[in-house]
Formats: C-alpha cells, sequence, structure tokens
C-alpha cells in the first residue's frame, strides 16, 4: 500500500531543504566550481563539450555587439518603465488583499513567515525535492495575499512621514510585485526617476523575529531529517540571515555596496538606491526594465552564455573580490538586456565573510586544481571544516570524492552546464555509501554558500550554458589572476582599472 | 467485552484536508445557513481548529450513552481516520455549503441515527442516537469546545460575537434533530445547560480507550506525531478541571511561553493543512466571500 506522504514532506519540507542546502553546499564554496556538467555528460554517454572554435566566434560577434553599446547603462526615460513595470505586473490577489496588521498577523505569525522563508531556499531547487515538499512550501508563499492600498499607504507614510502621493510625484497604489514580507509598487520620484518602492507587512518584523526565536521548536522542526550536529549551525545562519532581511536597511546598505562596485561594469548592473527614501520598512531603488529569466530561455544560445556568464562573474568577483554573497540567486532576481548585459535585483540576503573564512575556500580551488597538491588540499578542507581532522581516509578518497565538485575548473576547455547539475552535486554528497560522508559538514559561516550550487547552477544549468569556466575563474582566482578570456573580460579591464583597490586575499 | 484493536491513523491530514475542500462549494447557488457575514465563518478561519475538535471529542466522550453509540456502531476502531473525516466533511459542508447540501447531509446522518441504538454496557442505560438529549450534548460540548479552544489559544471573541456564535449555532442543532427550544441560544445559556448534564457524565473504558488512541495515535508520521503532542496537550489543557480529572489526565499548567509554542504548533500544522491539494483555494473562496460582504457598499 502506498500512501501519499504530502503531510511529513510539509512538516519536514523545511528541515530537507536546509539539509539539502547544507550538504550541497561544499561542492560550489570548495570547488569555486563550475559544476559536474562533465559528469552528468559522461554518465548519458555523451563527451564533454568541445566546441572552443565556434564558441570563440559567438563571443567575438558579442563582443561586437557590447562594443557597439559600450558599458553605459541601459537608459529608459521614467515614463517607459513606469509603464514597462505595470506591463509585467504579477497576478496577485487583490480580492483578498490584507486590510489591517492584524490581518498580516494571522497570515504570517505564527511559524507560517518562518516556513515560509524557508521555503524561498525551496523555491529554486529543481531536483532533489519530492514534489510534496516543494508543493507544500510554494503554496504557502501563495497563500500570501498583497496588502490592501490603504495598508500600504498607512506604512509608506509611517516610514516616510508622507502619504505616498506626496512622498512621491506618481504613485501606483496596485503593486506589481510581490517580495519577500512585502510588495513592490511602481513610482516616479519628485526628481522625475522611475523607482520600485518595497513596502514591507506591518508587523512583520517582530512576529518573524518572535517565531525565529522559539529555537527548541525550529530545531525540532529540523531534527526530524537533520543529523543534529547540522541542525545547530543551519539554524543559527538561518536566524541571522532572516532576522538581517527584516530590516531593509541592511538590504539597502548591500545594494549601495554591491552598486558602487559594479558601477561602470560593462555587463553588470545593480539599481542604485535611493537613500531619502529608504529605511527600515521602506527601500526604494531605480525602476529597472528587461527580460525575465523565463524570456531569456527563448533566446539565442549565444545570448544565453553571454547571460550565463555574467552571473557566473558577478557571483564569483563578488565572492572574491568583495567577500561578500548575494544569498538569493532566484530567477526572479535577475533582467536581461541582450549582450550579456544582466540588472541584478535584490539583495535582502547578502553575507559577507572575513578574509579567514574566505582563505581556505580560494586555497582547497588552489591546490587541488592549479598547484595539483592533494595534501594542502586535504589540510584545506580540514581546516575550513568541511573535513574531521581525524577522518580515517586516505588523501586519494577524499579528493576522489570531492572531486566532482571542481569538474568544470580543473581543465581549461569549455563545459556545457545542464539541468542535471544540481541534483549531481546532491546525489554526490547524499550518497552514503561513500566513507567520505560520514567525516564531511558544512561550517555555519559557509552555510549560505550553498545557495551557488542549488540556485547559481541550477540557473546556468536552465541555460545550458557553455564557457571556458576554469579560464573565467581563473581571471577572478586571487592566486592567479589570470588575463582576460573572453570578451567581457576585455570589457572588464577598464572597470577594473577603475576599482584597482581590492584588499587581496592573504596566501598562506 | 475484549476491545478490538484500532487501525492506525496514517493518512489524518490528507483525508480531513479532501473532507474540507469536499464541503466548500465552488460556485455555491446561496450561502447556506450561515454566510460570509456570520460569526460561524469567521470562527472556521481560527487557527485553533485542531484543538477545538480534540477537546470536543473529549467533551463528547464523557456521555456515556453517546460513546456507546459510537463504539458500538460507527466503525471507528476499523476506521477511525475515516470516522473523523467524516465527521470533517459534515462540518464543513454545514457551515460553507448550500442550504440543499447541508439539508441532504443532515438528512444522511439523521437516517444512520435510526439504526444506532442499543444499551450501554457501563450504566445499562439504553439509548438511541436519534435521542435530541444526545445530540443536543454531541452539539453543545461542540459549540463550546469552538469558544473554549479559541479562548484559550487564540484570539478570544469579543463577548457579543461569542452569544452569536452560539445563536447561530442553534441552527446546526436543529438539523440533525433537536427541536430549536431546546437548544442554548447565548453563552450563559450554554454554560448553565453544560452545568445540568454533568451529573451524567463520567469516564467509562470505551471513553477511556478511545480518548488514548486520539491523544497518541499509531502510524502517524513522525513529524506529525510530534505536532499531535502539542495539540493533545492544547486540547487537555483547555477542558474544564472537572472534565480534567475524570479522564484522570495531568497537564501543566499553560504559561504564557507554552501558549506561543502552542500557537506556533498549530501555525505549522496549518501550513501542512495548506499544502494539501485544494485547501488553499478553498480557503480563498470563503476569504473572498467574506471580503465581498464585509466591503462597504
Amino acid at each position: 500500500m502506498t500512501r501519499r506522504r504530502a503531510p511529513r514532506a510539509a512538516v519536514s519540507g523545511a528541515a530537507r531543504v536546509i539539509r539539502l542546502a547544507g550538504v550541497a553546499a561544499a561542492g560550489a564554496v570548495i570547488g569555486n566550481a563550475a559544476g559536474v556538467a562533465a559528469v552528468a555528460a559522461l554518465r548519458r554517454g555523451a563527451a564533454p563539450s568541445r566546441r572552443q572554435g565556434s564558441l570563440r566566434l559567438r563571443r567575438g560577434l558579442a563582443a561586437l555587439q557590447l562594443v557597439a553599446r559600450g558599458g553605459a547603462r541601459y537608459a529608459g526615460s521614467a515614463p517607459r518603465l513606469f509603464a514597462a513595470a505595470g506591463e509585467h505586473r504579477q497576478q496577485l490577489r487583490s480580492d483578498l488583499a490584507l486590510q489591517t496588521a492584524e490581518d498580516v498577523a494571522s497570515t504570517l505569525g505564527t511559524m507560517k513567515g518562518v516556513l515560509m522563508k524557508l521555503g524561498q531556499m525551496a523555491s529554486y531547487i529543481d531536483n532533489g525535492l519530492s514534489p510534496g515538499v516543494r508543493r507544500t512550501l510554494s503554496r504557502l508563499q501563495d497563500s500570501v495575499p498583497p496588502m490592501s492600498a490603504d495598508l500600504a499607504a498607512q506604512v509608506v507614510e509611517a516610514e516616510l512621514g508622507r502619504p505616498p502621493e506626496r512622498a512621491f510625484a506618481r504613485w501606483d497604489p496596485e503593486p506589481i510585485a510581490a517580495a519577500s514580507i512585502g510588495q513592490v509598487h511602481r513610482a516616479i520620484t519628485h526628481d522625475g526617476r522611475a523607482v520600485a518602492v518595497k513596502v514591507q507587512y506591518p508587523g512583520i518584523a517582530e512576529t518573524i523575529a518572535a517565531d525565529l526565536g522559539n529555537v527548541a521548536l525550529l530545531r525540532r522542526m529540523l531534527r526530524v531529517t537533520a543529523p543534529s550536529q547540522d541542525v545547530d549551525a543551519l539554524l543559527a545562519e538561518l536566524r541571522e540571515r532572516v532576522l538581517e532581511e527584516l530590516d531593509y536597511r541592511r538590504e539597502a546598505d548591500n545594494q549601495r555596496f554591491f552598486a558602487a562596485y559594479y558601477d561602470g561594469h560593462p555587463t553588470i548592473t545593480v539599481p542604485a538606491i535611493v537613500d531619502e527614501l529608504s529605511t527600515r520598512r521602506v527601500v526604494t531603488s531605480e525602476l529597472a526594465d528587461g527580460a525575465r529569466f523565463a524570456e531569456l530561455a527563448g533566446w539565442p544560445q549565444d545570448e544565453r552564455d553571454l547571460a550565463a556568464e555574467t552571473i557566473y562573474r558577478f557571483v564569483f568577483r563578488s565572492l572574491y573580490e568583495l567577500r561578500a554573497f548575494n544569498g538569493d540567486p532566484h530567477p526572479g532576481n535577475y533582467l536581461f538586456h541582450g549582450g550579456g548585459r544582466v540588472t541584478f535585483l535584490d539583495f535582502g540576503l547578502v553575507r559577507h565573510f572575513t578574509p579567514v573564512e574566505l582563505q581556505p575556500l580560494a586555497q582547497m580551488a588552489r591546490y587541488l586544481c592549479v598547484e595539483r597538491d592533494p595534501e594542502a588540499f586535504r589540510r584545506n578542507l580540514e581546516k575550513a571544516g568541511f573535513l574531521r581532522p581525524d577522518a580515517p581516509l586516505s588523501t586519494e578518497e577524499v579528493v576522489e570524492y570531492m572531486a566532482v565538485f571542481y569538474d568544470t575548473v580543473r581543465e581549461s576547455r569549455p563545459v556545457t552546464m545542464t539541468g542535471d547539475y544540481s541534483s549531481a552535486v546532491v546525489r554526490r554528497f547524499f550518497d552514503v555509501r561513500s566513507p567520505v560522508t560520514t567525516y564531511a559538514s558544512i561550517p555555519r559561516s559557509y552555510v549560505i554558500l550553498q545557495r551557488i550550487n542549488l540556485g547559481l547552477f541550477g540557473l546556468l544549468g536552465e541555460l545550458t550554458a557553455t564557457a571556458n569556466w576554469r579560464a573565467i575563474a581563473e581571471e577572478i582566482w586571487p592566486f592567479v589572476l589570470g588575463p582576460p578570456s573572453t570578451p567581457v573580460g576585455e570589457a572588464e579591464l577598464a572597470w577594473r582599472a577603475r576599482h584597482p583597490a581590492h584588499p587581496p586575499l592573504p596566501i598562506d | 467485552m475484549t476491545a478490538e484493536s484500532y487501525a492506525t491513523a496514517a493518512g489524518l491530514i490528507e483525508r480531513s484536508a479532501a473532507a474540507y475542500v469536499s464541503g466548500v462549494p465552488e460556485r455555491p447557488a446561496d450561502d447556506g445557513f450561515f454566510g460570509p457575514a456570520s460569526v460561524t465563518w469567521k470562527m472556521s478561519a481560527d487557527l485553533t481548529g485542531p484543538i477545538a475538535g480534540l477537546r470536543s471529542l473529549m467533551m463528547q466522550a464523557l456521555h456515556p450513552l453517546a460513546m456507546a453509540g459510537v463504539d458500538q456502531h460507527s466503525g471507528w476502531r476499523q476506521d477511525p481516520v475515516g470516522r473523523l473525516a467524516a465527521t470533517s466533511a459534515y462540518v464543513t459542508t454545514i457551515s460553507f455549503g448550500e442550504r440543499a447540501a447541508a439539508e441532504q447531509a443532515a438528512a444522511r446522518v439523521r437516517r444512520i441515527h435510526t439504526h444506532v441504538r442499543g444499551v450501554d454496557g457501563v450504566t445499562g442505560r439504553q439509548y438511541e442516537a436519534s435521542d435530541p438529549a444526545l445530540l443536543l450534548w454531541v452539539h453543545a460540548a461542540l459549540v463550546e469546545s469552538a469558544l473554549a479552544a479559541r479562548e484559550t489559544f487564540g484570539t478570544p471573541l469579543p463577548a457579543p460575537d461569542a452569544d452569536r456564535y452560539v445563536a447561530e449555532m442553534v441552527v446546526a442543532a436543529e438539523l440533525v434533530g433537536v427541536p430549536a427550544g431546546l437548544v442554548p441560544s447565548d453563552v450563559a445559556g450554554l454554560d448553565g445547560y453544560l452545568a445540568s448534564v454533568r451529573p451524567e457524565l463520567r469516564c467509562t473504558p470505551a471513553a477511556s480507550e478511545s480518548m488514548a488512541y486520539l491523544l497518541d495515535p499509531p502510524g502517524l508520521e513522525p513529524d506529525i506525531a510530534e505536532i499531535w503532542q502539542d495539540v493533545r496537550y492544547g486540547a487537555v489543557v483547555a477542558l474544564p478541571d472537572w472534565a480534567r480529572e475524570m479522564y484522570g489526565y495531568r497537564a501543566p499548567p499553560l504559561t504564557p511561553e507554552r501558549r506561543e509554542e502552542i500557537r506556533q504548533v498549530l501555525g505549522i500544522l496549518d501550513a501542512v493543512f495548506l499544502g494539501e491539494p485544494g485547501v488553499l483555494e478553498a480557503r480563498q473562496r470563503i476569504a473572498a466571500r467574506i471580503r465581498v460582504t464585509a466591503r462597504p457598499a
């Protein structure tokens, strides 16, 4: 007799998500690896793609396009952007709109807001989750109606000191999108900028903070499927990140930080924050328009490759040079403009690393992929806490087990990401037959980086993006700092000349 | 009489959810016996539903004749989950269904009740399920439990709303065959009625056994089972002292922290329920109708 397992899945769905996330983290982190696409391809009996010639040609054409457009920010008049944002309006159940703070509390209180945050972690995991888990967590997100126009206006007035109609030259009372614990309105500022205004549900910060305070219950939720040594680290990391996310000023700070760094970048755009219209519960940033991820899937492959390259550069430049990781590589957080130009949205979940935290990651990639020194690789694995120092395993076994996560950056050659990528990594970590699994774990500092595997590489896989990821990684790796390997890399030179002073990572 | 063994409680959530979804019509011809402006509809959206339900079963089971009827006739031991799901479906249909659907469901229950008669082994008294006195007890226990659960773990209803709820529910008692004149129509009347029945109540072995099963149902998924422990505590702590004493249960006093924790657990359970097919849509159908009614003209 088979019974559906939905209820169990539902409760421990979050637990499973975290577990998956946690175990899969090491892949991306350790590897700075582009994934296991090659492994997936081999498994299907296909050779990894070798299209160097045509790749160069296509990239060359794209470079012309880049030059033609220059590194200028995409420009658009405020009315056009304002109108475009309306056309992309999400379908929200305005007939169910939350009218009062009490409505918010009954919809998102009593752990539902917390579960929803956990659900967001699941929303971009394509493989490894049962349909029941995914359904429950995504249903929970669907279950939150928007705020009524009045309620949103009350929040704006409380935060900005004026009702939205006066705080802005033009204000659309109908939200254009649901956002995490809030919703987004389009507006035009008094100085004529089209902006996106994210407004937080009233009282939600207090509610979620209180629910996150119930560590015992959260732990119980997670314990069912997660081994105890992981639960506390995951929980602590989750609480810290979510609590940060509740204060939009953090998000605004992070967005300014990224925007300043990528200012003038040929393909990366981060919308500017409008300081005077941003507070704890309202954050205003430039409105951007562009193709959504789903549309990108219909673009020619060379466009998809370029977009993937930009996303890849953004993630790893941010990690190695800003020592920061934007933990929300959700398809909804990108806008695509062609020629590899991408706008990055939503900096609600950013983790900053110390040099000490980041160094072992760099060292692992360095010793495995560049120096080819397995013992040094293992030492750094242990130093970072991914592997117990007393593990009775041969270094060969360890390398054999971990190498899969570096497959796309071990050799300098074009590799195609595939949709199997995330699941292959997850499968490797769940490979209970491997003796390594017993001794491996994810230290708390690196928990957030699981999103590289489960989010970023999932996206690149969906794009079936091809690139010489190793060559791109070498440009970024602080222990190589290789020459530009692609037209985008070359186009980056001018930008890099203007942003020279990144504190280098200490090497040994 | 040797007790038959009970079937497991696997599928409790799925089947309750399916029962709920089936009871909320998609394009109703009328508002049924309560309607979107009723306190009853507002009550039904409360998180405390599972505690209200469990507490209500615990109260109902203390009437030896009501318990005997369930124990001897309902297939409760063979299919407890099915029996609970049937009750959920009935309550949902009465609350949200069109009048015709509610009347049909009630007629079916009345028909079944005519066959439920016998002798209670403990008291030696004869019973008939269609006896208005028994039906009234079952009704009153349900109504009072909904209020008590909400009072203890939810947002308490303002007194006028609580009175209105009791008054609205009179029609539910009528539907199963209790003359309206016998049914309490405000909170004071309800309390008076419960006090008057108390001398008849006791915890029979059948009640004790059934409740032991309900409080720790075998076969639940492990994480649902964990949640159930809190629901169980919530139901027991929300019982009147005398009822708790009859069962011989002890419950540590409810601290504000524990109360918040129970509310959080109820939120998780609600999220699980919401994940079942059709539940979100059914909730939205109800919420949308309440909104339309509440909107000023």
